[in-house]
């Protein structure tokens, strides 16, 4: 479960969505990808990841769809869309806000 | 609006997508170096479906499942829920059906939105009925009507010898075009074809074809004998062809050819008879308002012409859309119609109430097994939301058993009231509409309130002492004090407007027993169609009165121009009676001996006699508030009386059986009332003897064509509606009663239940019999008591808004209150007392051995 791995609630979602934007990709790369970025600091519970992919389906943050991968299987690739990538950018700021409040605080002598 | 799109259309393939789903997240597993990462596979099926939002659609079916369940486990529950239900909110249905069908839905008519029917208004009196060259001018001089529609009905004879009776409708020849119904078989009326008066042509009424000619299929083209007259059949009209005012006749003749049946008629050319009843089409963008401004010219100019119509008079249009209601009548039947509503309504309160008491009882069976859920963790919210569901499959049930109910009770109902067949009594989607509102509504009544309640209550403890706090809590409760009052005041109260129908019944039965119908007869001929009039109608009939007082079967024979029970009527409202109607009869002095009504005071008619009155006893009482009204003027406070009162007759409601606000006048015979009257015999011994001496004594002048019937014939038939509501009224009322007796039993029998140890420790003790069963009926008899005057109370103004027309409600009844009161209070007692009686019949000091 994210909350076991460290991962701030809400935080897996907007992980995913920010490793969609250059491309659309398959569940157990989107796993990869976000373990590589986070150079293995963030090891996500995987099986979590498909909750979250199924919110982002639901709420149109994303579009599925099935292809044969490089390595000839049928993998189901998940692609962002428009209202996606909005929602990508709300989250981000609305981190960030989160993040910088949290670090003044910390910060504070 | 995207976002719930995708959610439903996830729903509908949900099967599918969770299939993919599973295989997708299987295949990530494969890949894995350690499997084991991945996490419980079924649990993160579980959360992904939580994403899209149907948690609460899987909870809703789970519940609905052990609803249905639960309801399987126990039929007897089931069965007798959904018939009260059925019945509850069936009754409401088939009132709203029959009101839409009879009254509220306009007729099925072409372009019913510009049909009206013209009645002719002068500023202080209206008639429904124009003259027939009136009408024509009408249809010849004006702008505002496209077409202009006439018909007048007649009974006419049958057959070559004559000898059946048939109930015919002379229309305009556009009539069935501009209604819009085409023909059964073979064609209906044109203009073209049937506007001459030398081409006899007839068209059949469905019915008419269908029962009495055996719906024979080489009928078109042949000649039938109408009146003794050869008639070709043209066709026959479809069974859906709508009579405009209710009744469909057997035959429709075009009026043109009136003269081909009585040349001595002067129907086509009297400018001075309200003979027709007149419709017309209004032409496109031409509003009602409109045309009787538009017809207000036409009238002035017929005006001056003819010094039989006024200048001030119109035509004043009714719509077809309104059933040609005129707005008061419109008011005044949806008054009748909301009343009757709230009355059935009360029918589903109680059912409801009712129904909600058995929930309750059931509920406090189950206070552990919810016990148990609550401490697992549920929510009261949950709780209820279970209890309400489980009731939905019964609400269902009952809303879809009311349809039924509905549909079946009304077309008995237009069966024994013989309703015509052109009312459509097929079930449409406002009556579902209103089915599963009030299915709805019950659901609350059965569902949400006891389920709250049962909520409310501490159901964790339940778990401990067994639920017996909770059930004795939730049997002591408010609530449910409340739905027996409310059973037993709906049922009170219905059960006195029963018996006040079943009084104003009988008070007409009585009524009639004022005059003597049982062995009288009426004989009619309408000699103005045959041209005779004045002297010679005169003549004739005082021949033929001399020839029927000849025979030794007759007892009396007189001559009047309202036969009793026969349906004319001549009516005046007087300033000095407000709120009373007065018939008036003019009748020769034989009318009383014939009719058995004796005179009071003063003497009958003699020759000569003119402007001189005879009235009824409570006429005098009601204008002068004395009997000794002899030599007195008539009406009382006109300045100069145009009349002289000679005599005081017993009352007879004659006309009018069973209203209670009529009285009756008496007036000598002039001499141009002969046309049209009407000779009344009775028989010695024998009413069916008297009809064909009747019959023959008429023949006198060889061209008429008489018909005699039996009065109580129709006493049977003025009869029939009263008969059918008394019936349907009683039937309501019993069928209430015993739903709230069942309440009652139902509540008091769980009370016992409850308290079958206290009963018995208190029967070990030496109680007596008579202290033990108060104490076991004290617990309902307040709600009882209240409910039932609450009932008593709310009777005295539902019985005054139905005192008047259609009902005459006996409103003020002792014996309808009373007798209603004794039947509630005995069948409640039982209700209470027998659960009581058994239980300590049984002994109840063994109940202490067993537990």
């Amino acid at each position: 479960m994210p909350k076991s791995n460290g991962l701030p609630p809400g935080t897996l979602i907007l992980l995913i969505l920010r490793v969609l934007r250059p491309g659309p990709l398959h569940g157990y790369a989107i796993a990869q990808r976000i373990r590589a970025l986070s150079s293995d600091q963030l090891s996500v519970e995987e099986g979590s990841l498909y909750p979250a992919l199924q919110k982002g389906l639901a709420n149109g943050w994303m579009k599925a769809e099935w292809t044969t991968s490089d390595t000839g299987r049928q993998v189901r690739s998940y692609r962002i869309t428009a209202k996606g990538l909005k929602q990508l950018e709300t989250e981000q700021v609305d981190y960030q806000r989160m993040a910088d409040a949290i670090a003044a605080i910390l910060e504070s002598p | 609006m995207i976002t719930w799109f995708r959610r439903v259309w996830h729903l509908i393939n949900r099967s599918r997508r969770e299939r993919e789903l599973v295989r997708e997240m299987s295949e990530h597993r494969e890949s894995m170096h350690d499997p084991s990462k991945f996490g419980n596979t079924h649990r993160l099926l579980e959360q992904s479906r939580d994403a899209w939002g149907w948690n609460w659609l899987d909870d809703a079916m789970q519940d609905l499942t052990v609803g249905v369940r639960t309801l399987i486990k126990s039929p007897s529950f089931a069965i007798t829920a959904t018939l009260i239900l059925t019945f509850g909110i069936g009754i409401n249905v088939t009132l709203f059906q029959m009101m839409r069908v009879g009254l509220l839905r306009p007729p099925a008519l072409k372009n019913v939105d510009s049909l009206v029917r013209f009645l002719r208004f002068a500023p202080d009196s209206s008639t429904s009925a124009v003259p027939y060259p009136l009408a024509q001018f009408v249809k010849e001089n004006n702008t505002a009507l496209a077409a202009v529609l006439v018909e007048t009905s007649a009974t006419m004879a049958w057959g070559r010898d004559a000898g059946e009776e048939v109930n015919a409708s002379f229309v305009s020849a556009n009539w069935f075009d501009e209604l819009g119904y085409g023909p059964l078989q073979g064609r209906m009326l044109s203009e073209s074809l049937d506007a001459r008066a030398d081409a006899p042509s007839v068209v059949l009424s469905y019915t008419f074809w269908h029962n009495r000619l055996g719906a024979s299929t080489n009928l078109i083209g042949t000649t039938v004998y109408i009146d003794r007259k050869p008639v070709t059949i043209a066709g026959v009209a479809q069974a859906t062809f709508p009579g405009l005012d209710f009744n469909v006749p057997d035959i429709f003749v075009p009026i043109a050819q009136r003269e081909y049946f009585y040349p001595e008629s002067t129907m086509l050319r009297a400018w001075g008879e309200n003979t027709v009843d007149m419709y017309g089409r209004l032409r496109d963008g031409v509003s009602p308002a409109a045309a009787r401004e538009a017809l207000r010219s036409t009238m002035q100019a017929i005006a001056a012409q003819r010094p039989d119509v006024k200048t001030d008079e119109w035509l004043e249009p009714l719509l077809a859309r309104d059933n040609f209601m005129r707005p008061s009548e419109r008011i005044a039947v949806l008054a009748v119609v909301s009343l009757m509503g709230s009355l059935t309504g009360l029918v589903l309160i109680v059912a409801a109430a009712n129904l909600g008491n058995l929930v309750m009882s059931r509920a406090t069976g189950r206070v552990r097994e919810l016990g148990v859920r609550m401490a697992l963790g549920a929510r009261r919210s949950r709780i209820v939301r279970q209890l309400v569901i489980e009731m939905v499959p019964l609400a269902a049930l009952g809303a879809a058993g009311s349809l039924a109910f509905a549909s079946a009770t009304s077309l008995l109902i237009a069966a024994l009231g013989g309703f015509p067949p052109y009312l459509d009594l097929r079930i449409e989607w406002q009556t579902v509409a209103v089915a599963v509102a009030l299915g709805i509504v019950s659901l609350v009544v059965v569902g949400l309130v006891p389920a709250w309640k049962v909520a409310q209550q501490h159901l964790i403890d339940a778990i401990k002492d067994g639920g017996q706090n909770v059930s004795r809590t939730l049997d002591r409760s408010r609530l449910r004090r409340v739905m027996v009052a409310s059973q037993v005041a709906g049922s009170c109260l219905l059960l006195i407007v029963a018996g006040m129908m079943i009084r104003s019944m009988q008070r007409a039965v009585d009524s009639s027993t004022t005059f003597d119908y049982a062995r009288a007869a009426v004989l009619s001929i309408p000699l103005d169609r045959y041209g005779i009039r004045d002297d010679a109608a005169r003549s004739y009939w005082s021949q033929v009165k001399e020839r029927v007082r000849g025979n030794p079967e007759v007892e009396e024979a007189a001559i009047v121009t309202a036969a009793p029970l026969g349906g004319r009527r001549f009516q005046t409202s007087y300033d000095d009676t407000p709120g009373i109607d007065t018939f008036s009869q003019a009748v020769d002095p034989e009318y009383f001996a014939a009719m058995r009504i004796p005179l009071i005071a003063g003497r009958l008619f003699g020759p000569g006699d003119a402007k001189t009155v005879i009235v009824s006893r409570r006429l005098a009482l009601e204008m002068y508030g004395t009997l000794d009204v002899l030599g007195r003027g008539f009406p009382k406070s006109s300045s100069e009386a145009e009349a002289t009162i000679i005599g005081v007759a017993a009352d007879a409601h004659s006309i009018k059986v069973g209203a209670t606000n009529v009285v009756e006048l008496y007036v000598p015979l002039k001499l141009r009332d002969f046309s049209e009257v009407f000779l009344i015999a009775r028989a010695r011994n024998d009413v069916d003897r008297l009809l064909p001496i009747l019959r023959e004594a008429a023949t006198i002048d060889p061209r008429v064509i008489p018909t005699a019937r039996a009065m109580r014939d129709d006493f049977d038939r003025e009869m029939q509606g009263p008969r059918l509501t008394s019936a349907i009224a009683g039937g309501i009322g019993v069928l209430t009663l015993a739903l709230a007796c069942l309440g009652i039993f139902g509540v008091v029998s769980y009370g016992v239940a409850l308290r079958t140890k206290e009963i018995g420790i208190r029967v070990a003790l030496g109680a007596q019999q008579p202290a033990l069963l108060r104490a076991i009926v004290r617990q309902v008899l307040t709600p009882v008591g209240i409910g039932a005057a609450i009932g008593l109370v709310l009777a005295i103004p539902a019985g005054l808004v139905l005192q008047d027309e259609p009902f005459y409600l006996e409103s003020g009844d002792p014996i309808a209150f009373a007798s209603a009161l004794a039947i509630f209070v005995s069948a409640g007692a039982v209700a209470a007392l027998w659960p009581a009686y058994l239980v300590l019949r049984r002994n109840p000091v063994d109940a202490l051995r067993h537990s």
